[in-house]
Order: structure tokens, then sequence, then C-alpha cells
């Protein structure tokens, strides 16, 4: 078995307990949430004029979804279900299956989150190099400030502003849902472009919201890169700028790498504020909706499901870097 | 790198597109005639994947659209049972409310094409019997129940009341109910059903199973997803996204003729201010009420088109006590709150275009109470604000004034603590405008904001407040608008016409009132018993009791009145005219109604 191989079954049964405890503990704390959600629904029924026995009755009807008898008994039935995939049925869908719903509200979660992850990942390292050789000048300065602006502006605030501008100001993109409903669904330019149009605000405002973090953390590794022996040496041999460059590139990116992994697996835990802002129904509106329906199983769902994904990120973290830091592996190989 | 800009290349394309497409025309809808954009003011979230199934809480079944009931209640000051006709062309209620037989639209058809039958009404009422409804349900002793289901013949249906614990709001319990089509829907019951709901209404373990068994078919209902949707409403369901849901005109709508949008767009919202950017920005041609601070109510009325209907809403806020705690027991603490309040100015910063300040506390809404108690209404005290008796209250009370300020009787400091849900923002500005009103008169005095609604009310039944907001006057019906105060959350209820009182902190009482109140000028009297009263009391009969228990809450203040609210719809006339007046009685029901009754034309 390769050392590499090793250390993913390693991972993977470490991961696999993690979620597990992860799954108990989300369980319990999600039933201790205050509050009396049947209560909330019959008054709501009548106060919306339903007689209150009806509205009793109605609602005892919608929290039958919910799974009844003993704490003990509905733990066990929820880690039974847990092995088959099966995370219950949501009260706030009427009895869906909580997978279904919560990969329903991902895939809207997961496009503007990947797209501005990726998008300020290139942009903030690229810069973020350019800003490190360039920190005696003009432009390493104005890169570097740059990135401390965007860095300290909250995401909510970057929301708000573009969807004032491009969509209040100067109307020439929309803030309001994925894609038009006019364009039929399916593989043909105008629903593309619809997806694209609607895309670029949310993803614009992810993006310039973490551009700062990847610039500051690139110019500063490539700033430590630069005062190692081996550039020195290189300059000395007289070898090309561009094979220096990648020299610095490659080396300053490893620290980076390990934090993009890590973001990745925060992908699921949603953008809020961009859901919100940018009408994009995803896994952060869904887990706040099951928060205040008190939807056990939805929310003891969308909890693991974001919890899952940075376990999964932390593990690829860990093996990528044993790929592509040379130094990893061979430090392994002499420990073994 | 040639394949990347390929694509790259073809995704540029395809958003320039689709914004030359959308750019175009708006409100464009399928067929090139117009399209009405909306929301559904009652539900924030739209879900992609739910069934166009109106049981279904996220269901994409939209009231008024493509969601039909036999009638449209009519937003009548007094009278429960008024309505405009929906599936019901028209109806017959009995003298004594024993019974209501409907007529079903002649020319009603499906979206497939088929008739609507008194077949489809029975399998809805079958339906509603498992969810639950007012007219509807198997809860045992509830009141204005139904006991039987008539087939007169294919467009006639008669239903008839429990008498054994009848209601006024019988005929509204009937009417206002959903109706699919059996074809569609009818699967969902078993053959048995019937038979299932007769044994229900018994007693012992046979009912109690069969009880069980509905409820368990009211799940299968609450999931049901139709193969696509079939409407017997002016729109049926094309498609939705997590952004919008797009409904187009049903051609066979019975009076699709009147009907003048093609199609309806309904957006997404998921918080009031998003909402309030599309009212801003001149989106939505029409909008349900939606509370918003008075700069952006003002941005709103700025938007070009932008028009507001006013009109009465049956429902006030009140500044409920829970009696159990010290120093609310006593009526003359309460009463030296009323008079220190000045209702006008907790009004006006806390909903100033939703709401307008209470006369007084009668319990009822300003507006019906004129035609409910008429002139005993002014014979009511106003508790206008007056710092003066209000200090006469407290002393009266036994509290102390010390350096300006008021302690308890036994000199401990004494601080008026209200709660409210953190996202009830009206509430939350209301009370903190008490909270300094009665600071600068002496009264210490604290917010206490608290998660969300369902821990609210956990905090309130749990008896964890001394003060909170209620929601009270709930009309038009007279039983619904004192329930309210002498209802459950006071002790009293109501099964099978019987009253029963609890104790306070038991059975749901956490106001903690007297069970009987000596009034000035009518006696002893037990409010949970008289308001029990007015579930089968005729207009006439209820009158009196009306005005007793307004004079009994006027006077033992369970809850100070703060404001009566008031409706208010958004619409636009960039696009559509021909909407309903101020103070008309369809501003409650949606403008898909509207369109029902031939209302909301293209602007030409």
């Amino acid at each position: 078995m390769t050392i590499i191989a090793r250390r993913l079954v390693g991972h993977l049964a470490r991961g696999i307990v993690m979620i597990l405890v992860v799954a108990t503990i989300s369980f319990f704390i999600v039933r201790s949430i205050p509050g009396d959600p049947v209560a909330a629904n019959v008054q709501k029924l009548i106060e919306q004029g339903m007689a209150p026995q009806a509205a009793e009755q109605a609602t005892r009807v919608l929290y039958g979804f919910q799974p009844s008898g003993s704490l003990w008994h509905q733990y066990t039935d929820y880690m039974l279900g847990l092995l088959h995939f099966n995370l219950g049925q949501s009260v706030t869908h009427a009895g869906a299956p909580v997978t279904g719903v919560l990969l329903e509200a991902a895939k809207w979660t997961v496009l503007p989150v990947l797209a501005g992850t990726v998008l300020s990942f290139l942009v903030g390292i690229v810069m973020g190099v350019y800003a490190a050789i360039r920190r005696n000048g003009k432009l390493g300065d104005l890169l570097a400030i740059s990135g401390s602006l965007l860095h300290g502006v909250p995401q909510y605030v970057l929301g708000l502003l573009l969807s004032a501008i491009f969509a209040t100001l100067i109307p020439i993109l929309p803030a309001d849902g994925p894609v038009d409903i006019l364009f039929d669904p399916g593989f043909n330019a105008g629903y593309l472009g619809s997806l694209v149009q609607h895309a670029v605000l949310p993803v614009a405002t992810y993006a310039l919201a973490a551009y700062g973090g990847w610039i500051l953390a690139m110019k500063s590794s490539v700033v430590t890169v630069l005062g190692d022996d081996f550039i020195l040496a290189a300059e000395l041999r007289g070898m090309k700028r561009s094979i220096i460059f990648r020299y610095i590139a490659r080396n300053a990116i490893l620290p980076l790498f390990t934090i993009l992994a890590l973001s990745l697996g925060l992908l699921l835990g949603g953008a809020v504020f961009i859901e919100r802002i940018f009408n994009y129904p995803g896994l952060g509106l869904l887990l706040i909706e099951s928060i205040t329906m008190r939807d056990y199983a939805l929310m003891g769902g969308a909890f693991l499901l974001i919890t899952a994904s940075i376990i999964v990120a932390n593990i690829v973290a860990d093996l990528f870097y044993s790929v592509i830091d040379p130094r990893v592996r061979s430090g392994e190989e002499v420990s073994a | 790198m040639k394949r990347l800009a390929a694509v790259v290349a073809l995704l540029g394309l395809a958003t320039t597109t689709a914004a030359c497409s959308a750019g175009t025309d708006d409100s464009a809808g399928p067929g090139g005639g117009r399209i009405f954009t909306t929301i559904d003011a009652s539900r924030p979230g739209l879900d992609a994947s739910a069934p166009a199934n109106p049981w279904n809480p996220k269901g994409n079944s939209f009231l008024g659209y493509n969601g039909m009931k036999l009638a449209w209640v009519k937003n009548d000051l007094t009278d429960p049972n008024q309505f405009y006709p929906g599936i019901a062309a028209s109806w017959d209620i009995a003298p004594d409310n024993s019974s209501i037989t409907l007529h079903i639209q002649p020319d009603a058809k499906w979206s497939d094409g088929k008739p609507v039958t008194a077949e489809d009404v029975r399998t809805s009422i079958g339906i509603a019997y498992t969810t639950g409804s007012t007219a509807f349900a198997i809860t045992p002793g509830a009141a204005g129940t139904a006991a039987d289901i008539t087939i007169v013949n294919d467009k006639t249906v008669k239903i008839t009341q429990d008498m054994k614990n009848p209601s006024v709001k019988f005929a509204r319990g009937v009417l206002d109910n959903w109706v699919v089509p059996a074809h569609i829907w009818g699967s969902v019951l078993p053959a048995t059903f019937w038979e299932t709901l007769k044994t229900s209404r018994g007693e012992g373990a046979a009912a109690d199973k069969a009880r069980q068994e509905i409820l368990a078919i009211g799940q299968k209902v609450l999931a049901f997803s139709p193969p696509k949707d079939v409407s017997a409403g002016p729109f049926t369901l094309e498609r939705v996204n997590p952004g919008e849901a797009l409904l187009v005109k049903n051609k066979y709508f019975y009076n699709a003729k009147n009907v003048a949008p093609t199609a309806v767009k309904f957006l997404n919202y998921n918080g009031n201010e998003q909402v309030w950017n599309y009212l801003s920005a001149g989106k939505l041609d029409y909008s349900g009420f939606v509370a918003a601070p008075t700069d952006v109510m003002n941005r709103i009325k700025k938007a070009p088109g932008s028009h507001v209907i006013t009109g009465f809403s049956p429902v006030a806020v009140g500044m409920a006590f829970n009696q159990s705690k010290k120093p609310y027991d006593n009526v003359h603490v309460r009463r030296g709150l009323a008079y220190l309040i000045d209702r006008a100015q907790v009004t006006k910063v806390a909903s100033p275009d939703g709401g307008t300040p209470s006369l007084t506390t009668s319990g009822i809404h300003q507006v019906p109470a004129k035609a409910w108690i008429g002139d005993e209404l002014n014979r009511l005290d106003p508790y206008n604000h007056d710092v003066a008796k209000a200090d006469a209250e407290f002393a009266e009370a036994g509290l102390k004034k010390q350096n300006g300020k008021w302690l308890l009787p036994d000199g401990k400091p004494w601080t008026v603590t209200m709660t409210a849900p953190s996202g009830f923002s009206d509430w939350v500005a209301a009370q903190e405008n008490i909270k300094s009103q009665l600071i600068d008169a002496g009264v210490n005095a604290q917010v206490i904001t608290v998660a969300d609604y369902p821990v609210y009310l956990q905090g309130l039944s749990d008896g964890q407040y001394d003060v909170g907001f209620w929601l009270m006057a709930l009309g038009p019906a007279p039983y619904d608008i004192f329930q309210r105060l002498y209802g459950a959350s006071n002790g009293w209820t109501n099964v099978a016409g019987r009253v029963t009182h609890s104790a306070p902190g038991k059975g749901g009482n956490w106001m903690g009132g007297p069970e009987e109140i000596d009034v000035k000028g009518v006696g002893r009297v037990n409010p949970g018993e008289l308001t029990a009263e007015l579930n089968s009391a005729s207009p006439e009969e209820a009158k009196p009791i009306m005005a007793k228990l307004a004079m009994a809450s006027n006077q033992d203040l369970p809850a100070i009145q703060l404001w009566d609210y008031v409706n208010t719809t958004f619409t636009n006339t960039s696009r559509f005219t021909d909407w309903p007046p101020n103070d008309s009685d369809m501003l409650r029901l949606p403008a898909g109604v509207w369109m029902q009754l031939g209302m909301v034309k293209v602007k030409q």
C-alpha cells in the first residue's frame, strides 16, 4: 500500500467517526433549541381565521412528519437511517425526504460560491505575486491596499452595494433570482445566458469579498519565498526570469492550496447574505427556514451536510498537500 | 485553450441573447400578452420542487390564481358570512344555519377541459377533513362542523351542520375551502374513507383508531404531488424555479374572457426588504401588505405608477398582562399604565401606515366597534394620555413614588419588562417607545427580545413574561373577536359547547385573569362564558353580549389595545388599471380573485 493510500484509509476512518459524532451532537442540539413550533403554527392558523380545534388538527397532521417516541428511540432510528443516507422527512416541506430537499438547495449555493471562490483565488494569487514582486512600487502598494480594503468590507455590504448600483441605479444586471422564468429550462442559449447573467452579481460579490484574503496571503507567502536561498542561487546562476517566477509561484502557492481546499469545504455552509440579497435560495436560507419552523430533520440534515463537507475538504486538503509537496511525502517515508 | 475560448464566447453570446430578450419588455407574457407580476404575501419562499398542492405548506398553488375556493370571503365589518362567488356560483344558507346548499358555476371547467362537478366538491371536502378545516374537523366537540354531505345533483351539494355545537360561522367554514379535481385527487382518499369518517365521529377505541387513520391520510394529502397542475382557476402553473413561478391563463376558466393578463409571474422573497426593493423599482403590479419603515414607504410611493389602497383590517395589537405576576394582578396598575401610554405616539413610531391608534380598549377594532356596540363605545373610558390619572391609579394600587420613581408597595424597585419576538419589528419599535414614555413618567421599563415567534409563544405559555404583545379583535365573527381575550389564553376552553375554566398557569392560561368580573352597571359576568355564547348567537343576540364584553375589557384591561391595523395593499398603475377603491371589501383577497371578478385591466 502506498503512503497516500495508507493516509487515505486513515483519514476516511477518522472522517466517518467524526461524521457520526457530529450527527449525534447535532441530533441532540437541534432538539434542545427552545421554542414551541406546534403552538406557533396553531396560533398562525387561528390568526388566519381557522377555528382553534381545526388549527390544532391541521398542526397535528403537519407535525406528524416529526418523529415521535422516546428521544433514544428517535436517535437510533436516525442513525440507522443515516447509514442508508436517509435523513428523515421535512416538516416544512410536508414530508419530502430531507436528502432531496438539501440537494435541491445545494446546487444554488454551490454555483455562485464555487464560481466566486475559484475566480477570487485565480485573480488573488496572480495579483498577490505581482504585489510581492512590486512591493516597493506604486502597483504593489495599490494591489495591497485594494486587498486590505476589500478584505475589510463585509460580504453583505458589497452585495448591497453591487445590487444598488447594477440592479437599481444602472439596471443592467438582475438581482432577483437564479434565472428568468420566461426562458424554457434546458440547454438553450436563452436559458443558459439568463443563468450566467443572473449569476454575475452574486459571483462578483463573493469573488470581491474573498479576493482580499487571497491577495494578502499570496503576497505574504511570495515575500517569504523571495528571501529563500534557492531563489538567490537561481538568480546568481543567471536563470531566466520566467523560470524563477515559476519557482516562486510553485513554492508560495502551497499554503494557499490548503486554504483553498478548506474554503471549498465551506461551500455548502452557504452565503446567507448573498443568497438573500440576490434571491438565490440555497442552503443558507434553507437552514434559517428550518430553524424558524423547528424542522428538526431538515436542521440536522443541513448541519450534517455542512460539517461533512468540511471534514471531506480537510481530508482532500491533506492528501492534496502530500501530492503537490514532495517534502511531505519524503517526510512520511522517513518516519515510516 | 481554443476550446476554453469557444466556451467563454458561447456563454457570452448566450448572456447577451438573454439580456436582449429580457430587456425588451419585462411585462410581455407568453403569446405577447401582458404579464402580471406579484408576490405571495402570505408565504415567503418559493419552493421549485414543491407540488401544485394547496394543502402543502410550500405548495405551488396560489390562492385566487390556480388555487380555487368555493367562495371568497368578503372583508365585511361584522358579518362573517359574506362572500364573492368562486367555484360556487351561489348558495342558500338555512335561517338557523343548520345547512348550506351550494350551486356550482354551470360553466366551471378544469384546465384539462373536464367539467367541475359535485363529486369534485365532495372529494375536496373529504380531503379537508383529513388536513383539518373549520367546518370539516374531526376533533370531537369542535364547534361549527359538518354532519353530512349530500350530492343533490351534478352541480348541487348540501352540507348540514352538527347542531350539537353550532357556530354562526358554519357557512364561512364550508365556503372557505379549496376545491380540487376528483379525477386527479380521488386516489388519496381510500375507498373506505367515508365509513372511517363516520366511525371517527363516535366515541371509544374504534373512533380513536378512525381519527388516527384520517390523520395519516392527511399526511399523504400534504405530500401528494399531482403529475401536473389541473386548476379551475383563471391560471395554471407552468413552471417554477427558486426565484420565480410562472402561471399561464386557463382558457377553460368560466370567466376567462374577463381575465386580462395572459400570465402571472410570482417573485420569490425571503424577507421584507426584497419586497421593498421590488416595489421601489416598480416591478410588482400588486402586493399584499408588507410592513415598511416610513422612509422605505416614502421610497415605494415615489416609484412610477405606485399606488397604495387602504382599508379595514380586522385585527388589533394589545399590550397583554400576565396577571399571575405582581403588580399586574392589580387592575389599578394596568389602568395606570393605560393612562400613561400615549397610543398615538406609539402608533406613529411603530406602525404609521399599517395602523390607527385605538380609540380605547374595547376588545373590538374601532371600525366594527361602532356597528357592534353603537353609543356604548362613547361611554367607555378612552384612557387618554393623562399622567395625573395614572398617578392616582398607581397610588390606589399601593405603589409608592420616591425621588420621582414608582416603587412596588413593599418599597422594592418596579420595572415593567416587556417581551417581543425579534423579527416583529413593529412590536419591538412600539415597546421601545413605550419604554421611553414610561421612564419619562418615573416607571422603570425594559424591553427583552426573544429569538423568534415559537420561543415567544413558549415563553408566554410558560408564564415567563410579565408583559407581551398579543393580537386581538380578530374579526369579523363576534366569537373570534373576544376569544383572543377570553379564550384559551385566559383559561376558557369550549369543547362540545361546554365551557370550562383552567386556573392560571394551567391549560394554556397565561393571562391569568379572574374567572368573573364585577362590571360597573352590569354586575358579575363570566367573560369566557359570554364569549362562548357568541359562537351561536345571531347578530342581534350578539350585540348586547358584545357590549358587556367591551365594558368588561375596558374596565378590567387584560390587555391595553394599542393600535388597530389598517389593510395596506400596494398596486402599480403603470401596466394595469381598474383596481378596487379604498375601503373595498375585496382588499384582503388576492388580485387573482379581483381578476376573476372582472377587475384589473391592461392599461391602454
